[in-house]
């Protein structure tokens, strides 16, 4: 170490020390005083604040089509009318928790994200670290609208969202297939394992969220109906009927896309496969997908959705506010033009994203009923009304964060 | 005394053409198609959609670029002179071997486990999710670069001649400019593309640090891929590694150097 | 350590000062990092940590997971280095012309600026079932559908991430080899040895692959740990159980158990150690100040 102390060494580097420290202590010092909380601000002065904000928001980024939907359509119409920037950034999930979750423990005062896309487990997980700023919904003029006294609306996940969220969109589990090669699709879990069992190599699920939720409606199924698993997590049901559930999926998927030695990693993955003719069926949370990608051109005319007998899962999905969002007089202002009924009819146009609106249509304006009644009708989904009597309600959180974890070493076999 | 001739070593020589030019090949290609699906084995249409979007200025890719080149040339122009001198220093001091070892310290790191590691110093420093921590974390490894780099130029030889200028009566700045800037003139143009490859090329860091939000053409490569648009992946990814193919083009001595970290 | 160098030439304030900053920049926040992630596997902090514990560490040591994820993640490295050894060291002995002049001397450059990010799309898009080398055997009449061109991608065998590492790595030795061929003089010993009695094959052996390993011992050992740590790669073409390292530690810190975060750091300290002391073994002796 001599020769660190060596003349020249030893009187620049304390300097150059000196100096990094007190810029680092700058760059901790340099956080902008905060903004007063928009909560208290009148919905004109909030619209007037968000004025020249850049929001950033991490979403899911896994459908070309839905991106295009917020890039052209929400972040060009934001940009217009209320002057408020929207940065998109790829995160879901886990990823979405961990980013926050870090800040938190660093005690970052301006986040790096203003706006979420989350639903279910993701909300759980902001909740329990407080990550969530919030009650909001309240304060947006356009929340009158939205049905929350529906049970599929106003409940994510068994939990009820207390304002934390706001709902954006509603959806029904769906699978999809090829009617060319598929005449009668498996309309119960057990005519699924037989067609599987015909039909090796053709049908596989996804190892994230879209499978998991399959797996969650079959859970339900092998529980003998949602009333055995509904209600705040229970250890006890869960090893249960998760125990059946490993054993159903483990005895069918020798006949699995790869015989069920690996799963597509997202259902965009498997998409392509069912678009490529690798399988005979894909599936969607969103129960107007197949309209959609068959407008798109990337699944075949053919291609079809049904919903089990035994029900699917109908779950909404919802926007949040990160508590330590920069920009929260922007965020509030993009939720609200998001479920303007002017942003959700365009979404749920089957040809821009086929997403269901979560705006009451008895609540509307005139001509906005009138609007949505006389979008171009799915014409390779079933009708909404048809399946809504097989919607399941969402289980509470923990079952769906157990999943992911022992789908690995139950199916997977880590 | 090895060297395959004739037919064998056409084909010897053409493999290696196949395998080393087939990206460069089929990611404009792909980029290019309108739409190429199994089993044809070339697109139906060629068709120069995704390249007006880009050219148009209809989605993000040329802010990305523009955003990625910028990134790139502060870091090769920062570390590259820095390299140089921390080098002499590494070079000359009778801790050479010790701190020579501390500057390999970034290459026994996978970036994303580093990235996991330093994301919390950067939050606490305001850095995450901003330019200039996305082009300090870089730093990182462009610097370790730069210094590993530079050590053995500093020999006997350059000390003996610089010595000789100050024999002569010269100064340290007559040193610098007409002994030590003309003898190393072209490692630092070396140097600084790889610094610019090492910054251009970075994946996980500038994932984790820029918290996503510094977005790169690493990232948007992804970020496409994870989307499943295919031909999207392939227009960023021609823009990733076109320009630097064209530069080795014409000039192929400054990219094969020692021990460039390759994550 | 008897100096070469006078004390008048030696330091400088803006050379130290130089140095001083990559000190800052480099070393500085990996130390930072390493006490950090050191901190959260044993409690110390973190939302959830509740003080001092060796929970997370005695939990993890009871798993496979982690283990048989370095296991495999050095097993790819070490199959992927074995056959880029081999394929760099056919090209640059069958192809000294070639490697200096036509299209092969300019071509070979190319993947050296090749980000992992494209090389992975590129495999991806080159060897997955309805990729472009399915097409070719459909073409040919081998399959007729996707799903019998065999499995490339998320494969047991990771055919797919090893493809994706050679081609960043062949054309880096291909070049290495040929520039050390050329200034050890391999051909000229080769020729003495062949003069003295020697058969060529006592040219590989003897001459050739010695000076080969001697030279590139440290170039293997980073490239090692390149790919040993490799995510990009893995991430889009690797199997999905055991994960590559890398792709293990970015799970584990992402998922949605917020209790699995520690168990990353403790993935991410273990590959450190690791990778530590391979790189001390490699330079044990190594002069890494080699002049030039």
């Amino acid at each position: 170490m001599s020769s660190f102390l060596s003349r020249p060494f030893g009187r620049v580097v304390p300097a150059l020390l000196a100096g990094t420290l007190l810029w680092l202590a700058m760059a901790c010092g340099r956080q902008e005083a905060p903004a007063p909380d928009p909560i208290t601000m009148e919905w004109s002065a909030i619209e007037t604040a968000a004025r020249g904000q850049a929001v950033t928001m991490a979403m899911w980024m896994g459908d070309p089509y839905i991106n295009s939907y917020m890039r052209d359509y929400v972040a060009v119409e934001l940009e217009k009318r209320y002057g408020v920037r929207l940065n998109i950034v790829g995160a879901q999930g886990g990823q979405i928790v961990s980013a926050i979750m870090t800040e938190k423990e660093a005690g970052t005062a301006t986040g790096a994200y203003d706006l979420v896309w989350i639903n279910g487990e993701t909300f759980y997980q902001l909740r329990q670290i407080e990550g969530l700023y919030g009650p909001f919904t309240e304060k947006l003029p356009n929340a009158a609208y939205i049905d929350f006294d529906n049970p599929f609306i106003g409940i994510d996940f068994q939990q009820p969202i207390d304002g934390y969220e706001c709902p954006w969109g509603n959806v029904q589990m769906a699978l999809i297939y090829n009617s060319e090669r598929v005449a009668e699709p498996p309309r119960t879990r057990a005519a699924l394992a037989e067609w599987v069992a015909a039909h090796p190599g053709r049908f596989t699920f996804d190892s994230s969220f879209t499978g998991m939720t399959l797996l969650k409606s079959w859970m339900i199924d092998l529980a003998g109906g949602p009333e055995h698993l509904a209600g705040p997590f229970s250890e006890e049901r869960y090893r249960e009927h998760s125990a059946k559930l490993w054993a159903f999926v483990n005895e069918i998927k020798p006949n699995f896309w790869r015989e069920g030695r690996s799963f597509p990693s997202s259902v965009a993955q498997m998409h392509q496969m069912f678009a490529n003719g690798e399988l005979d069926f894909t599936m969607s949370n969103n129960d107007g997908e197949v309209d959609n990608k068959v407008l798109q051109g990337l699944f075949p005319e053919t291609a079809r959705a049904f919903v089990f007998e035994g029900g699917t899962i109908q779950n909404s999905h919802y926007l949040g506010i990160v508590a330590n969002a920069p920009n929260k007089a922007g965020a509030l202002t993009v939720i609200n033009f998001m479920i303007s009924p002017e942003a959700q009819l365009e979404k749920q146009d089957p040809a821009i994203w086929g997403d269901g609106t979560v705006l009451a249509l008895d609540r509307l304006p005139q001509p906005w009923p009138e609007r949505f009644l006389s979008l171009p009708n799915r014409r390779f989904a079933p009708p909404r009304a048809e399946i809504q009597d097989k919607a399941l309600m969402e289980l509470a959180p923990e079952y769906m964060i157990r999943l992911y974890d022992d789908f690995r070493r139950e199916v997977l076999g880590e | 005394m090895f060297e395959a001739r004739g037919v064998r070593g056409a084909l010897l020589g053409a493999s290696l053409v196949a395998f080393c030019a087939a990206p460069f090949v089929l990611m404009p290609l792909l980029s290019l198609a309108g739409d190429w699906s199994f089993p044809d084995l070339a697109p139906g249409t060629l068709s120069p959609r995704a390249w007006l979007d880009f050219l148009g200025g209809n989605n993000p890719v040329g802010r990305v670029l523009l955003r990625s080149s910028l990134i790139s040339l502060v870091v090769a122009a920062s570390c590259t002179p820095i390299g140089f001198l921390a080098a002499r220093f590494v070079a000359y001091d009778r801790g050479r071997k010790r701190w020579l070892l501390l500057a390999y310290a970034p290459y026994a790191f996978s970036p994303v486990i580093l990235g996991t590691c330093l994301l919390f110093l950067y939050l606490r420093l305001n850095l995450a999710g901003t330019l200039t921590g996305v082009i300090l974390a870089q730093s990182m490894f462009a610097l370790a670069f730069a210094i590993v780099f530079f050590v053995p130029f500093w020999n006997r030889r350059v000390l003996a001649m610089e010595e000789l200028v100050y024999t002569l009566g010269g100064t340290r700045l007559q040193a610098f400019t007409r002994v030590l800037l003309p003898l190393s003139r072209e490692l630092l143009l070396i140097c600084f593309f790889q610094c610019f490859l090492i910054s251009w090329t970075q994946y996980g860091l500038t994932l984790l640090i820029g918290a996503g939000k510094v977005q790169t053409l690493p990232l948007m490569v992804f970020e496409y891929v994870n989307e499943a648009n295919p031909y999207y992946a392939a227009l960023a990814s021609s823009l990733l590694i076109l320009p630097p193919a064209l530069f080795i083009v014409f000039n192929r001595r400054l990219v094969f150097t020692r021990e460039r970290p390759a994550g | 350590m008897k100096s070469w160098v006078s004390e008048r030439l030696r330091h400088r304030g803006w050379e130290a000062s130089a140095f001083a900053i990559y000190l800052v920049v480099g070393v500085l926040p990996i130390a930072a990092g390493l006490i950090y992630a050191l901190a959260y596997s044993v409690g110390l902090a973190g939302l959830l940590g509740k003080g001092f514990t060796l929970a997370h560490w005695t939990s993890l040591a009871g798993q496979a997971e982690v283990w048989l994820s370095l296991l495999t993640s050095a097993l790819i490295a070490a199959a992927t280095m074995f056959l880029t050894l081999l394929a760099g060291a056919c090209f640059a002995l069958g192809l000294r012309t070639r490697l200096r002049q036509g299209v092969v001397a300019y071509v070979v450059y190319f993947p050296l600026a090749l980000p992992a990010t494209v090389a992975a799309f590129f495999v991806f898009q080159a060897l997955s079932d309805a990729g472009l080398l399915a097409r070719v055997f459909h073409a040919l009449g081998f399959i007729r559908r996707p799903g019998e061109f065999p499995a490339m991608i998320h494969d047991s065998w990771s055919l797919g991430v090893i493809a994706a590492f050679l081609i960043l790595s062949v054309p880096y030795f291909t070049l290495f080899f040929s520039q050390v061929y050329r200034t050890e003089h391999l051909e000229e010993l080769c020729r003495l040895t062949l003069t003295l009695g020697g058969k060529r094959r006592d040219c590989l052996r003897r001459v050739i692959g010695p000076i080969f390993w001697r030279r590139g011992r440290s170039h293997i050992v980073l490239w090692f740990i390149a790919m040993f740590g490799g995510y990009e790669i893995p991430l889009l073409l690797g199997r999905q159980t055991p994960q590559m390292i890398s792709v293990l530690t970015m799970r584990k810190y992402q998922m949605f158990d917020l209790a699995s975060k520690p168990q990353a750091f403790i993935a991410a300290l273990l590959y450190f150690a690791i990778v530590s002391l391979l790189m001390l073994w490699a330079f044990r002796d190594e002069r890494l100040d080699r002049d030039v």
